[in-house]
């Protein structure tokens, strides 16, 4: 055997989920770990910046990157990766989408760190440290990893499912690589996994999960709440829908729906009744609509550094 | 400068745009600029629409013409798309609505797939609502935004099918009986369903017809009975339309023959069977001014002619309870087990022709109507003008019989009265109640008649002449203005109005009062309209596909309408519009295949996960929810609903693809184009 070959996964702007994601491979995660060679993970081993810059360029067979792009140094690290690495994989809602952290977006950075820190808060090495010590600007927004580096694939979910997770390392592993672009979910919407039946395709009030008990066999839409499941791509094997609560939209939307929000948003357009039909049922409808608590983070929850445009400049 | 050749730019070749002509096998559009005469020729400048269009990417032919759907219009097309091996075609003109099959005709004559030719809508869109220049820099962009349709379209065939040979007509008035007499001498089977025991309609119960004062009975009769021993009409009368699914060629049908409970091959109409039921309810033919049994014939001349056993007010079809008629019937001709029928068929067109009902009684309170007994509707004062009505043609009131010797009637009862009731003109009322007045004075020879009017609407052949007619030789006595209020006072029904053009107060202390109610579309019409999948109007009635070029048929192909169902209309225009009705259904009936447009719904059975979010959308019922929807194209009619909910992008709109409409608004946003020169 010639050596097994490198891999690396590496953690920007995220939870950490996605690193415990791993261990949902269960039994089958110990064969995988036995044919490759972990180069730099920081969640697992100790390595440092410094050991990552020693390494030759493309001598990383793939590196797997999670989280949204937060800060300077972030951005710093993936170029690095990407110099060190055959493949770039975006491992992750954060990564791909720009993930739940990405909702900071709806305000400045500014506002952000004053929400976060209060007031008076600078940028300043530790007490008695160099100027270098000073920790990293916050770039002014929420990047998904796309907007700095090339993406060769993307393992999506928030954090990907484990099945999801080993179709990669099949495809990593037996080199039978799909085309660059790929993403390792279903083109279909999760509703072609979802057991529930969809009978009235009418939306007539909107429910949060909490305000219901769905009906175990009928569509969550159906019944009031706001599922993304016919906007979001399948292989999560509708996961959430089978435990009575909604998708949010962790696998991205499917590769033709463009702007999930705006397709959801059609969508409910199109199903919102109140009444017959006719101008006079107009404002029974808006009204319906209107109870939508937090669009934008229902819709967007994982996805709005990647589709709504930036509004708020620092 | 007409007499002139049309002007034509060239464009020499890839330099011109920086996106197009990379390979000899890139676009090459040509775009046709019409004048229209002054209609777009006013307010735009075409020759500068020429010359900027023929600078746009992918453009390599563009000319105008006073009138580009001329025929030497269709020649200059139909010659640039040979001699400059055009792969598209934008004809900026009228709306496709007028043109596109003209000029997508000439297409296919020139050899080019007709699909790969669009229209840019530069009159109604444009050149008819703004002046200045900017109506011309407006023109360009919308033939860019055409150009950019036009690349990404594909060449398509029409979608070709067969069809029943058989039609439909839903209601059995004189409108739908003139259609399927029509459709069945053409050749063809009929169903002709109405609702009540006996067709006829409306014009069974009128006495005479304006303005000839022709015997209503004695001229429809004749067609009833024509239409009931036509070799090729099924008649289905006491019948209802329950179910029709399918499209234009191909209607499934599910028709529910209410039981009469009387055999009409047995029954000889001796009427046995009614003197014997103890049961007397109003009667519905003579507007409640009579009383029927509930074993009844509407009216002696009914089709079919039999009896008909009313479930409803019947003391219970059951011999334990009353069998009065049955026991008297010698012929044996009632059947108390008479099943329901459930006739199913396919039919290839359909003709609805479900006619009219006065507006209710109790939404004219102010004129008494409903509560005061003399105070009577149109309908109601037919039947006591008929010689087979309750008084015999005697006019008598319905209180106390007396003979009425004043009579008021009151125009636009209910109609144009946007604030309180219907915004439109019944359209009818103005004649017949000139004929109700004027037979009045001809059956009351000492009667004095006021009509209440707020203006008179005679438009129709030698209709002003009866209205004069009526004015000057009978002495009746217009006033033009609205009655205010109408009450019981003693045995008289005092009318309260202003005679606008005296500005007097009026009241006149009437016997009688008739009001000329405005026409509704009859009861039911809304639930019909949703089976067929055709549309109503605000009011009600339904919904032609465009109010001038296409007033016989629905949005939804194969189904027409004809009489009033459709909007207030009298009894020659109800014919005319049912023989219309025919023939566009004998036009589908006759036709070897049928064709519908390419231009339909698709699903991506890649994307399409089923989430059925489409199907309720389809206003023609088109999609089928499953594993992945299906869309039934000869159903679809292109509207594109379902593409706008559809959540992943599975469904689409051939040659309208999401891509090709966002190409188009970038190309109508874009930078206005240099115009050269001017």
């Amino acid at each position: 055997m010639v050596g097994k070959p490198k891999i690396a996964v590496y953690w920007t702007g995220g939870c950490g989920g996605c690193d415990v994601s791993f261990l949902e491979l269960g039994a089958p995660l110990l064969d995988v770990l036995a044919k490759v060679e972990i180069a730099f993970w920081p969640a697992l081993v100790d390595a440092k910046r410094a050991d990552v810059e020693a390494f030759a360029p493309r001598s990383l067979a793939a590196t797997l990157i999670n989280g949204t792009l937060r800060t300077e140094e972030n951005v710093e690290m993936v170029h690095l990766l990407r110099e060190k690495s055959q493949l770039v994989v975006a491992f992750g809602a954060c990564a791909h989408l720009g993930g739940v952290p990405g909702l900071a977006n709806l305000v400045s950075r500014e506002e952000t760190l004053r929400r976060v820190y209060g007031d008076g808060f600078a940028i300043a090495p530790p007490p008695g440290g160099e100027a270098d010590d000073a920790p990293p600007n916050l770039l002014p927004q929420a990047q998904p990893l796309s907007t700095e580096v090339t993406v060769d694939y993307v393992v999506p979910g928030c954090p990907p499912p484990p099945a999801l997770i080993g179709l990669l390392f099949d495809a990593l592993l037996s080199g039978d690589l799909p085309p660059a672009g790929h993403v390792f979910a279903h083109d279909k919407a999760l509703c072609e996994e979802c057991p529930r039946t969809r009978e009235d395709r009418v939306l007539t009030k909107i429910v949060r999960p909490h305000e219901l008990v769905p009906d175990p066999e009928a569509c969550l839409l159906d019944q009031g709440m706001i599922c993304l499941g016919p906007v979001t791509r399948g292989g999560c094997g509708a996961a959430c829908p089978k435990a009575g609560m909604p998708c949010t939209g962790c696998l991205g939307p499917t590769p033709h729906a463009g702007d999930p929000g705006l397709a959801m948003i059609s969508a409910l357009a199109s199903l919102v009744r109140a009444g017959d039909e006719g101008e006079a049922s107009f404002a029974g409808e808006d009204a319906v609509l209107d109870s939508l608590v937090d669009p934008v983070g229902t819709l967007y929850k994982y996805s709005l550094p990647s589709y709504v445009a930036k509004r708020r400049s620092g | 400068m007409s007499h002139e050749p049309p002007p034509a730019n060239r464009n020499p070749g890839p330099e011109a745009g920086h996106r197009s002509g990379v390979t000899g096998r890139g676009p090459r559009i040509g775009v046709f600029v019409c004048h229209c005469g002054k209609n777009i020729a006013a307010t735009v400048n075409v020759e500068q629409v020429v010359e900027a269009i023929s600078h746009y990417p992918g453009v390599v032919y563009a000319a105008r013409h006073e009138y580009m759907c001329s025929d030497p219009g269709q020649d200059l097309i139909k010659k640039a798309i040979g001699e400059h091996r055009l792969t598209g075609v934008v004809v900026a003109a009228c709306s496709p609505s007028m043109h596109e099959t003209t000029f997508r005709r000439a297409a296919e004559e020139a050899g080019l797939n007709p699909y790969l030719l669009e229209i840019a809508n530069i009159r109604e869109g444009c050149s008819w609502v703004h002046e200045g220049p900017e109506t011309t820099d407006k023109a360009i962009r919308i033939a860019r935004a055409m150009v950019e349709k036009v690349k990404g379209n594909h060449p398509l065939s029409p979608i070709e099918v067969g069809h029943a040979a058989k039609c439909l007509v839903i209601g059995g008035g004189i409108s739908g009986i003139q259609a399927a007499l029509d459709i069945a001498d053409a050749g063809f089977e009929v169903l002709l369903v109405e609702r009540t025991p006996s067709i006829g309609g409306r014009m069974a119960q009128l006495s005479e017809t304006f303005p000839t004062l022709d015997c209503s009975q004695c001229i429809l009769t004749p067609k009833m009975v024509e239409a009931s021993r036509h070799p090729r009409i099924r008649l289905l009368t006491y019948s209802e339309v329950a179910e029709v699914t399918g499209y234009l060629g191909n209607y499934h049908v599910v028709i529910r023959k209410k039981p009469t409970y009387v055999d009409p091959d047995k029954c000889n109409l001796c009427g046995d069977c009614a003197t014997a039921c103890p049961i007397r309810v109003p009667s519905e033919f003579d507007r409640g001014l009579s009383e029927r049994a509930a074993i009844y014939v509407p009216f002696p001349q009914a089709v079919p002619s039999s009896y008909t056993l009313d479930e409803a007010s019947c003391l219970g079809l059951n011999p334990l309870r009353c069998s009065e008629c049955a026991k008297v019937c010698t012929a044996g001709a009632i059947d108390y087990d008479m099943p329901e029928e459930r006739i199913e068929e396919d039919v290839g067109a359909i003709v609805v022709a479900t006619g009219y009902d006065l507006y209710e009684k109790e939404r004219m309170a102010e004129y008494g109507y409903g509560t005061v007994p003399d105070v009577i509707d149109g309908l109601e004062f037919e039947r006591i003008l008929s010689a087979g009505g309750p008084t015999k043609g005697e006019v008598r009131r319905p209180s106390d019989g007396k003979v009425p010797k004043e009579v008021v009637f009151i125009q636009c009862s209910g109609s144009r009265d946007p604030e309180l009731h219907k915004s439109y003109c019944s359209k009818i009322c103005c004649m017949y109640t000139a004929k109700h007045a004027l037979l009045y004075r001809h059956n009351v020879h000492d009667g004095k008649a006021y009509v209440f009017y707020i203006d008179i609407r005679a438009g129709g052949k030698d209709y002003e002449e009866f209205v004069v007619r009526a004015m000057e030789d009978e002495r009746i006595l217009y006033l033009r203005g609205k009655v205010a209020k109408v009450f019981r006072d003693g045995d008289k029904v005092v009318v309260w109005g202003v005679d606008t053009l005296t500005g007097k107060r009026v009241e006149v202390a009437a016997d009688l009062v008739v009001l000329a109610q405005a026409m509704v579309p009859s009861a039911g019409t809304g639930e019909l309209a949703r089976k067929l999948r055709i549309a109503c109007g605000g009011e009600g009635f339904l919904k032609e596909a465009h109010p001038k070029l296409r007033p016989l048929e629905a949005l939804t192909a194969g189904i027409f309408l004809a009489g009033a169902a459709h909007g207030p209309k009298d009894i020659p225009e109800a014919v005319a519009q049912g023989s219309g009705a025919a023939a566009k259904a004998i036009a589908i009936l006759s036709a070897p295949v049928l064709t519908h447009s390419p231009e339909v719904a698709e699903v991506n059975e890649d994307l399409c996960s089923g989430c059925a979010i489409c199907v309720p959308q389809c206003p023609y019922g088109a999609i089928t929810p499953g594993d992945v929807a299906h869309v039934n194209e000869l159903l679809c009619e292109g509207c594109g609903t379902c593409v706008a909910a559809c959540p992943s992008g599975a469904m689409t709109m051939r040659n309208h693809t999401d891509l090709q409409v966002e190409r188009m608004i970038r190309a109508a946003l874009a930078e206005a184009v240099e115009v050269a020169g001017g």
